[in-house]
């Protein structure tokens, strides 16, 4: 069975970046990597795509399209296979339920989140409903990663996921840290970890070659592989191709949150 | 890529996919059906059921069930459905309320690990043909080791065809189907006993979905017992789908049990053209054998769903259709039938029996033929 991993964080934490990083510096090794974008707005594999926006599942559901594998999987930077979920714009229908059938559409139609060595799911910022956790709930997820920088309200976002992941008995596989520049922040974040239960696989810089890249359509590993932080992603890489340290998270309490970020 | 042609939209509410799931569970014997959603939800069937012995519940799902989910209140339906009915087996039927909010009803049993077998069937009314509830809860039944693969195959085979079927000819053939209550029956009975008097050589075809057997069946011992008190009884030529080894249990039970009854009222089966599941298939039986043998006929008799025999080697013979469905009539006079009457309410009435029940046009004809 392939690596079936998601990461969460709160919105525009960098998920996407990271992800799609990730994605990229597994393929520089050898892995077979798949990439599937849970957001409805559909950004996971820009980067992996030097920019292009594939069709989504649902637009084609919508379409009423007869849909066969090579419409919705696409590949990507060194055979990186991109899948966008899709769904409805922001405050319209129900983008959860599209999540559910795309997924069990995928299932049936493709191999690509079997036939490989590593699935990334990439989801929105905020667990809205139980949609948006159907790829846990439905076992296609066994390793689930926390991203955030040191500041409070990331990692209130941050404890309240391992809130839910604890509820649906999923194991957290590490916290990593994108930083925002905040004072102290890898002794912030890595003693959130400690205290709840995980620990910290990596720092990433704030670095604005990420911007740059994302900007012309690129991860940092394609565009600029020989830069610090494409150093960075690989390290991470290596290090969740490499995990299979997961524990149930147990979360802090808000009082207790609050004092951390002050350290 | 290919884009599919959409289907055209139908406007008429049609039988709902969750209320197939129920049925097809009823088929299965299953003791108690949990409907996970709202109250209301398929009301009148889930107490209809109840006369055929299948209890159905529902987890009473409101507003703060489809902001918050309901997985807790399904594992305490399901805890005190064991502990009130003691079942033996138990469905878990879905809803557009539960699936939207992306409940997970495996979930709910994985928490209360029942010790007997339960078919879990994530259902909604979305679907454009009813037959998607079937499959999906012949799927899960099929998971469950509860029905063979080689069942499966052929359930799924006969949904596509009843889909086709309605298609072709049925509730699904137009964007609106006007409701109608049919010819009236007592015109229609006088013309059918016309014309056994005038010694007119007859098909008498049961082609019956199911459970409606139980009514139908009785228009056709009419037909029978009249043609024979009038002397004319070698005139007909009797087929049913009642094959009694096909189908899932209900279906071969009853089947048994409208034999019976046909043979002890003194009828013969001239040709068993399928299972009472078999309803969209059986009519291509039929057709053979009326093209082998009796394409020469005057007039034939149809009930249950006359839609699904093929007109073939009918469609010189004058024909008499009794249907259920008010919106059967036009499709069906569309196809060339000349009489059309329908049995308003059939369905109700055959829930909960085993023996065949009189039906108004069995009524009719019987009534009519005293003076003849
Ligand atoms: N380490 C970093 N240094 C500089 N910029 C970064 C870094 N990580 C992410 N970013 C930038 O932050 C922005 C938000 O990132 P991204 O879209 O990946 O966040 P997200 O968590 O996926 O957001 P959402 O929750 O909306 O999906 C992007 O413009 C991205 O390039
Ligand atoms: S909309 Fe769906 S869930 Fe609601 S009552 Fe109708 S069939 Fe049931
Ligand atoms: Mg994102």
């Amino acid at each position: 069975m392939p690596k079936q991993i998601a990461i969460y964080g709160k919105g525009g934490i960098g998920k996407s970046s990271t992800a799609s990083n990730v994605a990229a510096a597994c393929a520089d090794e050898g892995h077979r990597v798949t990439i599937i974008g849970c957001d409805p707005k559909s950004d996971s594999s820009i980067t992996l795509l030097r920019g292009r926006r594939i069709p989504t599942i649902m637009d084609l559901m919508r379409q009423g399209a007869d849909i066969n594998e090579e419409d919705i999987v696409f590949e990507g930077y060194k055979g990186v296979k991109c899948v966008e979920i899709g769904g409805p714009e922001p405050g319209i229908g129900c983008a959860g339920r599209g999540i559910i059938v795309a997924i069990s559409l995928l299932k049936k139609i493709s191999t690509a989140i079997e036939d490989t060595d590593l699935v990334i799911y990439d989801v929105p910022g905020d667990i809205v409903c139980g949609g948006f956790v159907a790829p846990v709930k439905k076992g296609l997820v066994n390793e689930a990663y926390v991203l955030t920088s040191g500041e409070y309200m990331p990692l209130y976002a941050a404890n309240n996921i391992c809130k839910g992941l604890a509820r649906l008995e999923m194991t957290l596989n590490g916290v990593i840290c994108n930083s925002r520049g905040a004072p102290n922040e890898e002794k912030i974040v890595s003693e959130f970890a400690k205290e709840i239960g995980s620990s910290l696989i990596a720092f990433i810089p704030k670095d604005n070659l990420v911007q740059i890249c994302e900007r012309e359509g690129f991860s940092v590993i394609e565009k600029a592989p020989d830069s610090i932080i494409a150093g960075v992603y690989r390290r991470l890489a290596r290090g969740i191709m490499a995990n299979n340290d997961g524990k149930i998270p147990v979360p802090l309490d808000d009082k207790r949150l609050r004092e951390l970020t002050r350290i | 890529m290919p884009v599919k042609q959409k289907e055209p939209l139908i406007m008429h509410p049609r039988p709902s996919s969750i209320v197939a799931a129920l049925y097809t569970l009823r088929d299965l014997d299953t003791d108690v059906v949990i409907l996970h959603g709202p109250p209301g939800c398929s009301f009148k069937h889930a107490r209809l059921l109840e006369e055929d012995g299948m209890r159905v519940v529902t987890t009473s799902l409101d507003e703060s069930g489809f902001v918050f989910g309901g997985h807790d209140a399904l594992v305490e339906v399901l805890e005190k459905v064991i502990k009130r009915f003691n079942p033996r087996r138990i469905g878990i039927v879905g809803t557009c309320a539960s699936m939207i909010i992306g409940e997970e009803l495996h979930e709910a049993v994985m928490e209360v690990q029942p010790d007997v077998p339960v078919i879990e069937v994530e259902v909604h009314a979305g679907y454009r043909d009813n037959t998607k509830g079937v499959i999906i809860t012949l799927e899960s039944a099929l998971a469950s080791g509860i029905i063979s693969e080689a069942e499966f195959e052929r359930q799924k085979h006969l949904l596509k065809e009843a889909t086709e079927v309605e298609k072709r000819h049925g509730a699904a053939s137009k964007e609106y189907l006007e409701p109608s209550r049919g010819d009236l029956k007592f015109k229609v009975a006088k013309r059918l006993i016309e014309l056994i008097e005038q010694g007119k050589k007859g098909l008498n075809i049961l082609n019956a979905k199911k459970e409606t057997a139980f009514m139908f069946a009785d228009i056709n011992l009419a037909v029978d017992q009249i043609a024979k008190k009038l002397g004319a009884g070698s005139n007909i030529i009797n087929m049913a789908n009642l094959d009694e080894n096909l189908g899932l249990p209900k279906n071969r039970r009853n089947a048994r049990e409208i034999k019976e009854d046909l043979k002890g009222a003194g009828m013969d089966i001239h040709h068993i053209t399928g299972g009472l599941d078999e309803y969209p298939v059986a009519g291509n039986f039929a057709n053979e054998i009326i093209r082998e043998k009796y394409s020469d006929f005057d007039f034939a008799v149809i009930t249950g769903v006359p839609h699904a025999l093929p007109m073939d080697h009918i469609k010189n013979m004058e024909l008499f259709s009794i249907t259920n469905g008010p919106r059967q009539v036009i499709p069906l006079k569309e196809m060339g039938h000349q009489h059309v009457a329908v049995e308003i309410d059939l369905h109700p009435k055959t829930l909960g029996i085993n023996h065949i029940v009189e039906s108004e046009f069995g009524a009719t004809l019987r009534e009519l033929a005293r003076d003849a």
